[in-house]
């Protein structure tokens, strides 16, 4: 039983993975996945997360804004299939990657308290640090909030929650970032490192940072910020003045999408130069 | 020198064999594939046993007739080394040079510690990821001295010859130039593999620096001449070594007829999830 509605073949840019509604329509991983579960509701330190790319692997995958349903497809950058460097000694993403359902980072709103930065216009970004093996795009994990950094990717803000799939043998005893740095030694600066770093390789300066890592009561807080920006977008769309703005599911975009096929093709070999590692100084 | 593989059986099962074939002729990489390349040109070849990036421990056997790669088993279990924080699987292409032996009934002068039975070992640090059995040419650019529980684990590091760094690689000096933090990555690595399966840290003789390019050569060449005795018959003690060959016509084990089954490759097995485990070591990175 397939859990997603695959176009094409991944690793190439035809490629849509859609999610799979239970009636087996289409869905978008945007909006119709539930910040938290009906039982954890109440539970604020435990969202959902959809998994975009799995740890170890290259392949810029995302939830697409301007795709209708939000498909996850794989990035480009002028034409080109993006895939992230592996900065020496990492490989790849270092943890499971993937955005928060139903969070938004306004781009439209200036925070006052961060220097009037605004956020990138894209779902909120989850790291998850579990041991629970590799897990793949398009997985639906539920996750407990651990902490996260305020990263600013090109004068936008960019939120990187940390968090542990509850399915963790370590998620009990993992509840704050004392704990990730006790259990999990040097991975909370190596996570600095990784997102500091990562875009030199394509001649970009290193990533900034608003402050240090933020605890989970302050995460919580974001997280809470950035539903209520979604809900805002879902239910004030047509006054929000923004071109770019995500595509959501309404009466006037919501038409001729039960017919979306499965029409999914075998991955696509990888160019070989992906595996090149950078040596930074 | 065209080698190919001829494959038996699945990836990541006990039933993995695979030959490396010369013209279509079985050969063993351990005693048919000349050493040197081209010896003028300091060029060697090299056997990939593990691909950077995997976890499974596959090696050139000793015990069967020309020396197929399989899975190295502990307990009748398939062996996967564990992924030690921030390390994925091995950091190099990792393998070994033809016609070597770390002799076991001699002990070094200088790390004093006997070899380990094994050809030497070749860590590969150019940019491509490589595949099992390919048959590399090298170029040599020093050597570090494991002392794995007891024993000499010479760990050669080399580049490929057709690596876009490779002509500005001339000694372990430019390794640090051109590869930053990858000698310490190195040094760590193997000093930690086996924590995770409760082995004590491992240590590094020469207080973990490596030696240079001459050094290096000079163990090569060691163990060069310690398999030559070895391939002669005229070992101490040949430890139970196959030493069939289909080319070495002057060699007492010179079976050129050795029949070997035809290829029937499958699929890869899966891997099991727990391999994709991350240990994190404290103290350590």
């Amino acid at each position: 039983m397939n859990r997603f509605i695959q176009q094409g073949a991944k690793f190439t840019s035809n490629f849509k993975q859609y999610l799979k509604l239970p009636n087996h329509n289409a869905g978008s991983y945007f909006h119709d996945i539930q910040l938290r579960n009906f039982e954890n509701i109440s539970n604020k330190n435990i969202v959902n997360m959809v998994v975009e790319v799995p740890r170890w692997s290259n392949a810029k995958f995302e939830i697409s804004k301007s795709i209708p349903l939000n498909p996850i497809v794989q990035d480009t950058k002028k034409g080109k299939l993006r895939f992230v460097n592996n900065i020496f000694p990492y490989h790849g993403y270092i943890h499971n990657y993937g955005a928060i359902p139903q969070t938004w980072e306004d781009p439209t709103l200036a925070i006052a308290s961060m220097d009037n930065l605004k956020g990138d216009n894209d779902p909120l970004d989850m790291c998850e640090i579990g041991n629970t093996g590799i897990l793949s795009t398009g997985d639906i994990v539920q996750v407990k909030v651990l902490g996260s950094l305020a990263l600013i990717d090109d004068g936008e803000l960019d939120w990187k929650i940390i968090g542990i799939n509850i399915k963790d043998p370590l998620a009990n005893v993992v509840n704050d970032l004392n704990d990730v740095a006790e259990n999990f030694p040097g991975l909370l600066a190596a996570t600095k490192t990784w997102f500091r770093d990562y875009k030199i390789p394509s001649g970009k300066p290193k990533n900034k940072f608003f402050g240090d890592y933020k605890n989970v009561d302050e995460t919580i807080q974001v997280i809470e910020n950035c539903h209520k920006a979604w809900q805002a977008l879902i239910n004030n769309y047509d006054i929000i003045d923004y071109t770019d703005k995500p595509w959501i599911n309404n009466s006037t975009n919501n038409t001729g999408f039960n017919d979306i096929q499965d029409t999914r093709l075998p991955d696509a070999p990888i160019d070989p130069s992906i595996n090149t590692w950078c040596y930074l100084k | 020198m065209v080698y190919t593989t001829r494959q038996i059986g699945a990836k990541y099962t006990l039933d993995y064999k695979l030959y490396i074939e010369h013209d279509g002729k079985v050969v063993s990489p351990f005693h048919d594939i000349p050493l040197y390349a081209d010896k003028e040109k300091g060029i060697l070849n090299m056997v990939v046993e593990i691909p950077r990036w995997t976890n499974a421990k596959l090696e050139i056997t000793k015990e069967d007739a020309l020396n197929p790669i399989i899975q190295d088993t502990k307990k009748g279990k398939l062996r996967f080394v564990r992924n030690c924080f921030p390390h994925h699987g091995y950091i190099q292409n990792y393998g070994a040079f033809p016609q070597t032996w770390e002799d076991p009934n001699e002990t070094h002068p200088e790390t004093k510690a006997v070899g380990d039975n094994d050809p030497l070992d070749v860590l590969e640090i150019g940019e491509s990821v490589a595949y099992t059995g390919q048959v590399k040419q090298v170029k040599v650019l020093g050597v570090m001295a494991l002392l794995d529980e007891g024993e000499t684990d010479w760990k050669v590091i080399v580049i490929d010859i057709n690596d876009p760094l490779a002509p500005k690689m001339n000694d372990i000096e430019d390794v640090e130039k051109h590869m930053p933090g990858l000698l310490r990555a190195t040094n760590e690595w193997f000093r930690i593999y086996k924590i995770p399966d409760g082995k004590p840290e491992n240590q590094f003789a020469f207080s973990g620096e490596a030696k240079n390019k001459k050094y290096a050569l000079e163990v090569i060449k060691e163990c060069n001449e310690a398999w030559k005795i070895l391939i002669s018959g005229k070992a101490v003690d040949s430890k139970k070594i196959d030493l069939t060959n289909t080319t070495l016509k002057d060699t007492p084990t010179y079976k050129p007829d050795t029949v070997i089954p035809k290829a029937a490759p499958l699929p890869d097995a899966p891997i099991d999830k727990s391999i994709d485990k991350w240990f994190f070591i404290s103290g350590s990175a």
